[in-house]
């Protein structure tokens, strides 16, 4: 799933580093996952607002992934505030994974 | 293109869940130690102190009491809400770790005096303030699906039974109930095994099982006529059993349940057939098979209540079949399904404050693999050695499998101390 974003170059650092976020409980990263859905980067008030979801709405490891999206994305652009937004609409689902998550999965 | 601003529901406290776990644990433990100083008295009736002793230890103490932690984390995913008090839950965990010692004790040393009839009680406190729990965190969410349809009916099922059984201790001392309580065993018994056993590892399995598999497989529709045939077929033993007391009736019974099971079986090879991680873990494996496991104590009922029409009870037959159920299926599956929830429940502990920050352990190597193998090896072929040592009564085969099945529960709990003591 493509992510949508007004500022492509940033967009790359920004999931670059999201890359380390990991859902545990399927050992994936959640960008190949498909939870980042939406990144806008207010250059004048120099915050990020990102929407995700996460791959169920009572995921029992929600809030750590939530939290380290939001460390990730505030180490990745120090000088930025960070705003997160949950979103489960559109509700994630398995076609979301990436060929890279998917390949990953059965390695 | 995306709406909502969705807040996130609170996970159970962990230190609502690990008591649990931590107690499930060493009861399985007692209880592999019970049987391997207990196996003379596999050669004689299975109404015998040691035998009722250990059943109880295996059932409330390591299948409930597993299954109590596992749905107190679980309550939130499949009621789609949070927990509605930490409080009852804690409560529920205090009066049942009291209670189970004290009725396994008094099976034990068969004093159906104070130690069994106050163990009775604080059990049936413990289960009635988790089906209070569950029911108002389920009216609080005024939504009931599928998932959680199953576990509040397994739970109102476990409370029949623990209540049944609580007059079964009773009617030893006063004669509260028409005849004996070893005649209402097997009433009892069933109660638990399909009413709370049974219901609750498909509520929770068909939630858990496409999840972790990441599967695309979903068919509520089967999973309520699951529901239906599972409830009838224990409806209809219930009638049978109280008001048509003729052996052959009761094949209806399990012809229905097995249809059931058999439904199931279908949902999850679907699940298995659609899912994206191809790749099936060791820990997903115990927990399938424990799937097919299913089928066998359902074979052996056929068995014995074939064997019932024409002779009299076979009480060999009956020892293996409870064996089956409580070593084998249910063992099999909280051996699996421990390794898959509770390294989660910890690391959620551990590395709450610390995920984003730099890299965090998989859950998964939280525990030694290797350990984990060789209790597998070690269940395994001390369930398949004790099984035919019940049956042809060999005390030789039975010490060497319960010692198998004691190095079982040392590597479970040494893995299972691992997680608990994890350190960042």
């Amino acid at each position: 799933m493509n992510v949508i974003t007004n500022n492509s170059i940033n967009c790359t650092l920004a999931l670059e580093a999201l890359r380390d976020v990991i859902d545990p409980e399927i050992g994936l990263n959640v960008v190949d996952l498909g939870l980042i859905y939406q990144m806008d980067f207010d250059e004048e008030n120099s915050k990020i607002n990102t929407v995700f979801t996460l791959t169920t709405q009572f995921c029992p490891m929600g809030e750590s992934i939530t939290e380290a999206i939001k460390r990730a994305l505030e180490n990745a652009f120090p000088l930025m505030e960070v705003a997160l937004e949950l979103t489960f609409d559109p509700a994630w689902n398995q076609e979301m994974i990436s060929e890279a998550g998917i390949n990953f999965l059965n390695q | 293109m995306f709406s909502g601003n969705n807040n996130l529901v609170k996970n159970t406290s962990h230190k609502v869940v690990l008591p649990f776990y931590l107690f499930a644990a060493f009861a399985f433990l007692a209880a592999t130690i019970l049987l391997f100083l207990s196996t003379g008295s596999l050669n004689q009736h299975y109404f015998n102190p040691k035998i009722l002793a250990i059943t109880h230890i295996m059932a409330l103490g390591w299948g409930t009491m597993m299954i109590l932690g596992a749905s107190h984390q679980l309550v939130p995913v499949l009621i789609e809400g949070k927990l509605f008090s930490n409080i009852l839950a804690h409560f529920s965990f205090v009066t049942a770790a009291i209670g189970i010692p004290l009725l396994a004790y008094g099976f034990y040393v068969f004093n159906m005096g104070w130690p069994a009839q106050w163990g009775a009680i604080l059990i049936n406190t413990a289960i009635l303030s988790y089906l209070g729990n569950l029911t108002l965190s389920m009216i609080k969410r005024k939504k009931l699906n599928v998932h959680a349809t199953f576990v509040l009916t397994a739970a109102l099922w476990l409370f029949v039974t623990t209540l049944v059984g609580l007059l079964l201790v009773y009617n030893f001392s006063v004669p509260i109930l028409p005849t004996n309580s070893l005649h209402y065993l097997s009433l009892h018994a069933h109660l638990g095994i399909i009413g709370w056993f049974l219901l609750l590892v498909i509520g929770v399995g068909s939630r858990l099982i496409p999840m972790f598999l990441i599967s695309k497989y979903s068919n509520t529709k089967l999973l309520w006529v699951i529901y239906g045939l599972i409830n009838a077929g224990l409806l209809s033993f219930i009638i049978f059993f109280l008001y048509v007391p003729q052996t052959s009736f009761y094949l209806i019974s399990l012809a229905t349940i097995l249809f059931g099971i058999g439904s199931f079986g279908y949902y999850c090879l679907h699940s298995f057939k659609q899912r994206i991680r191809k790749k099936v873990d060791e820990i997903m494996k115990i927990s399938l098979l424990s799937v097919i496991m299913m089928l066998l104590p359902v074979i052996l009922l056929f068995i014995i209540i074939v064997w019932l029409l024409f002779n009299s009870v076979n009480p060999q037959l009956v020892l293996v079949y409870g064996f089956v159920v409580f070593f084998g299926w249910i063992t099999a599956i909280i051996l699996g399904m421990t390794f898959k929830t509770l390294p989660f429940i910890v690391w959620n502990k551990v590395y709450h404050l610390k995920a984003g920050l730099g890299k965090t352990p998989n859950p998964k190597d939280m525990f030694s693999s290797k350990i984990f193998g060789l209790m597998s090896i070690a269940y395994l072929a001390g369930f398949i050695m004790f099984m035919v040592g019940i049956y042809f009564a060999n005390n030789l085969l039975l010490k060497s499998a319960s010692l198998l099945l004691l190095l079982a529960a040392l590597f479970y709990n040494w893995n299972v101390l691992k997680i608990f003591f994890h350190k960042s």
